[in-house]
């Protein structure tokens, strides 16, 4: 068996650095494990559980850790970076910057109380109540906001409520409507967007002022909707999902609203259309571009 | 029912019928009426759903039990006058099955009903669903009493377990095993709801029960509420259902007025309480673990199970999650006793289930049937077969998550375990009847499409992989299939189905992997021969225009989007095959008498000499067509059109 010469160096001491290093030295290389963290691990140290398996992440690393610190062929070299590369492969130099550490790290035991007596980072920065940003309100919509968050806030899971009638008022949801949501409810704008973008029912775009539903319902499908929806989407000049330049029409697509005994159906308006041909699709257009859009009632088609 | 008049008129205002025109058939009757003074002796009653949905607007004529559908504005005055004045049924008004031609006056001898068996949906058409007296007169709430007053709570458990009564949202599981899980449960408090996120396009049974018989959905919330130890109720509705969510808003009304919800019920010292909380669109909330996330106001991804809901859900609490369909059992169980329910249906499935028979089919509408009638009783006898002679193909059941049912499938009986055996599921109930005209390869992209646009994309498997399904079912349906495929599509459906967490991950590849079962040649087909036999797939069919049939009237080429048909007022059109999009516009306008415009696909393609020559012609009278392009159309048809 030939001599193995040279050394490896790994930059970078998370789980697949570690394993790569792990497996070379079981080869019989010198490894060199370069980090730039205090100590190795990496992103997986800070996991409970990893996908899709559901693996507990600590039961993973632990035996690698302790594998590494008691190799004799591995080197970490923590808390640095590399600096520079030079030579050709088969004879590089690394340089690299490790940085300051104010410990000795021979005589360092890892207890923790230095950690928790410190009193830089046991500082909390007080946040003072007039700090935090007060959200403002288009004073058109202000008061009905007001009141619908008012409303639902003390319920258990408000959220949805919330959003649900923000939505039937304002047919989308404006920045600063979510902004003032999250000050008055404990959700995170982040979370709020991510509920509000989950449901199809929810929208961050303005909407025209008729919203054409083409059902796409299996029963519907099979009947020819498609060729519906093309119709709309031709005489329209818009896709699925878009609205009209003049904010008149918004056409989409909607999973089934039980009529499926009238198939193929379309909703413009909340009206609904039922057993629908393509030579009606004109017809329906010119009579909901003239009209004012009424509340409420379903009316008569066909 | 306050006070019988001689004849009452229970007029369906389901959602179907009421985009129907139910409403202005109910004011214009009344106006009738008024007009003809009858309105002391008729009485028009808006009912919930009547099931038979096709019909529509309907209406039943009690005490002669005389059915009415597709009714129209203008017959009213007819109506009134021969029947409610003259004692004489209208003739026309009446179903007419499609083979006999014979009108059938009574609602008991129309096949669509006769086969059925009514529990769920017993008051259906009967009552007004907004009127808690017509509820109470018809036995309501007498479980609920009997069960307060007469039972212990694990009796009720132990009634419902020897019913036999299982979930009727799709998988099947033991009702009164998962109330009796919660009800071991020692943290409190516990959650019930009840689920009516029916998201599975083209199934609604769920809404047609909660707008046909909200108070049976309470009385079972109460008893299983009584069962369990659940003192909050929830019910999960889908935004789409406005008309159910204000008919179970009403009721809840009502019976809180009438002391069946509330504190101190019937007074017994049983408190319980409900509330109707709305979704927004998201199919995957439907479920259970995913439901309880959008409840709670998180993002509604499903989690790991278990810890089931039963013993972890609602905030943490044991959380029973029943479906609509299942809670509206129960009275019925209760109040006549699970020795009755379980001598309904198979061995290992009992009771009866809904399902929305649609598609391809005559009668249109929703059924409720014993377990373990065949799918050919369904869809010959009370689906009335297949509209214009087609061919029946397949039948496909359980929404996104099922599969289909070929025809050689058609005398097994329906239940939870031959439906699967079959590489389906039972599903919510939806079925949609698929005929000849009808291509699985385009079926099977749509619901991929569906399920790929609602995975929340939690796991890799469901997300990415239903993406990768999509894009080789996508090809194959433009005629870009290759060799190896179909192989791909199972190995993938394989692992797709074993590797993801939630329900619409394991069964969403169920409707690819039982095309490829029955209809494995309509696959090879697409890929070998480039054809599509249904002629659905646009890449592999042409639109064309015969020249002995069209008579020029112009209809198509007005309607085509994108200037492709060239022709003049009765010379004979013909179709520019380059700027063709083959929306099949053209198709659908040609008047069926005529019938000119036709597809082709395939070999069959290359017989049609004639279009060959015509392909790319810009000067179309000059050109071919069989030497009858810009000659004048053969008959005057045109301006009869």
């Amino acid at each position: 068996m030939p001599k193995k010469i040279g050394a490896v160096a790994v930059v970078g001491g998370g789980i697949s650095g570690m394993q790569a290093a792990l497996d070379l030295a079981d080869s019989g290389i010198k490894v060199h494990i370069i980090e730039s963290k205090p100590g190795i691990g990496g992103v997986m140290s800070m996991l409970d559980k990893t996908f899709p398996t559901n693996d507990c992440a600590m039961c993973t690393m632990a035996p690698r850790l302790v594998e590494i610190s008691r190799h004799k062929d591995i080197e970490v070299i923590s808390h640095s970076e590399v600096e520079k590369i030079a030579g050709k492969p088969g004879k590089l130099n690394v340089t690299l910057n490790t940085k300051a550490r104010f410990v000795d790290v021979d005589k360092c035991t890892g207890c923790g109380s230095c950690t928790q007596s410190c009193p830089v980072s046991n500082f909390v920065q007080p946040m003072l109540p007039e700090d935090k940003p007060v959200v403002e309100l288009n004073p058109e919509i202000r008061e009905r906001i007001v009141d619908i968050v008012r409303k639902h806030k003390h319920r258990r899971g408000p959220l949805m409520p919330i959003l649900q009638e923000v939505s039937a008022f304002l047919r989308y949801f404006p920045e600063e409507v979510l902004k003032y949501i999250s000050q008055e409810t404990a959700y995170p704008v982040a979370h709020i967007v991510r509920v509000a973008t989950f449901y199809s029912g929810f929208s961050l775009k303005p909407i025209g002022k008729h919203i054409i539903n083409i059902c796409m319902g299996t029963a519907c499908y099979v009947r020819g909707s498609q060729i519906l929806a093309d119709r709309f989407s031709d005489l329209l000049n818009i896709g699925m999902d878009e609205t009209t330049e003049d904010m008149q029409f918004t056409l989409k697509s909607v999973r089934c609203i039980g009529c499926c005994g009238l198939s193929p159906v379309a909703t413009v308006a909340d009206e609904v259309y039922g057993k629908l041909q393509i030579k009606d699709v004109p017809g329906i257009l010119n009579k909901h571009a003239a009209e004012p859009k009424h509340e409420g009632e379903l009316q008569i088609a066909n | 029912m306050a006070e019988r008049k001689r004849i009452e008129l229970m007029l369906c205002a389901g959602t179907g019928c009421v985009a129907g025109g139910a409403f202005q058939i109910m004011e214009a009757l009344q106006k009738e009426l008024a007009a003809r003074e009858l309105k002391n002796e008729v009485a028009v009653v808006p009912t919930g759903c009547n099931g038979f949905c096709g019909q529509g607007p309907l209406m039943v004529v009690l005490p002669d039990n005389i059915f009415y559908g597709w009714i129209a504005l203008k017959d009213i005055p007819l109506l009134v006058e021969e029947h409610f004045l003259k004692g004489r049924p209208v003739k026309k008004l009446m179903f007419v099955p499609s083979e006999e031609k014979i009108p059938l006056p009574l609602l008991s001898d129309i096949p669509f009903f006769k086969k059925q068996m009514l529990i769920v949906l017993r008051n259906k058409g009967i009552i007004d669903p907004e009127k808690i007296e017509d509820y109470l007169a018809r036995d309501g709430y007498i479980a609920i009493e009997k069960a307060l007053t007469s039972m212990s709570p694990e009796e009720v458990i132990e009634e419902i377990k020897k019913s036999g009564l299982r979930g009727r949202g799709g998988a099947g599981f033991p009702t009164g095993m998962k109330w009796s899980i919660a009800r071991q449960q020692e943290k409190v408090p516990k959650y019930l709801i009840a689920n009516c996120d029916e998201g599975d396009p083209g199934a609604y049974m769920d809404r047609s029960v909660l707008e046909s018989d909200p108070h049976s959905v309470i009385e079972g919330m109460s008893l299983a509420a009584f069962g369990i130890g659940v003192s909050d109720g929830f019910i999960y509705v889908r935004t789409e259902y406005p008309l159910a969510i204000e008919r179970m808003q009403t009721a809840i009304s009502l019976a809180r007025e009438y002391g069946l919800l509330g504190t101190d019920i019937l007074g017994t010292g049983f408190d319980f309480d409900v509330e109707i909380r709305e979704g927004s669109g998201a199919f995957v909330c439907g479920e259970e673990t995913s439901l309880i996330h959008s409840i709670e106001g998180d993002i509604p991804e499903p989690r790991q199970r278990p810890p089931f809901p039963a013993q972890q859900g609602l905030w943490g609490c044991p959380t029973v999650i029943n479906n609509v369909e299942t809670l509206a059992n129960v009275p019925a169980i209760v109040a006549r006793g699970s020795a009755w329910y379980s001598s309904i249906g198979t061995d290992t499935s009992k009771g009866t289930k809904i399902f929305s028979l649609v598609g391809k089919i005559n009668n249109t509408g929703l059924i409720e049937v014993p377990m373990g009638i065949t799918l050919r009783e369904i869809v010959d006898e009370i689906g009335g077969g297949i509209p214009e002679g087609k061919a029946f193909k397949a039948v496909q059941t359980g929404g996104p998550s099922g599969g289909c049912i070929p025809a050689s499938m058609l005398d097994s009986p329906i239940d939870y375990d031959s439906l699967q055996k079959a590489g389906s599921m039972m599903g919510s109930g939806g079925m949609i009847v698929l005929d000849e005209d009808t291509c699985v390869v385009d079926v099977s992209k749509f619901f991929i499409q569906f399920t790929n646009d609602e995975s929340c994309g939690k796991c890799v498997s469901c997300r990415d992989g239903s993406d990768a399904l999509l894009e080789v079912l996508t090809r194959i349906s433009d005629g870009e299939g290759r060799e190896g495929d179909i192989e791909f599509l199972e190995e993938l459906g394989d692992a797709v189905k074993d590797s993801s967490m939630c329900g619409l991950g394991q069964t969403l590849p169920n409707p690819v992997l039982s095309t490829l079962r029955y209809f494995r040649e309509e696959y090879e087909a697409h890929i070998k021969e480039k054809r599509c036999p249904a002629l659905v797939c646009k890449n592999l069919i042409q639109y064309y225009i015969d020249p002995d049939l069209c008579v020029g009237c112009l209809k198509c080429l007005k309607t085509c989007p994108s200037g492709g048909i060239k022709g003049e007022l009765k010379y004979v059109h013909f179709i520019d095959q380059a700027d063709c999009t083959k929306c099949g516009q053209c198709f659908e306008v040609c008047p069926p008498k005529i019938a000119a415009v036709v597809k082709v696909t395939g070999d069959n393609f290359d017989r049609l000499e004639h279009l060959t020559e015509i392909v790319s012609c810009s000067d179309w009278k000059s050109s071919g067509h069989n030497g009858r392009n810009g000659k004048p159309a053969k008959t005057d048809a045109a301006e009869a059109v």
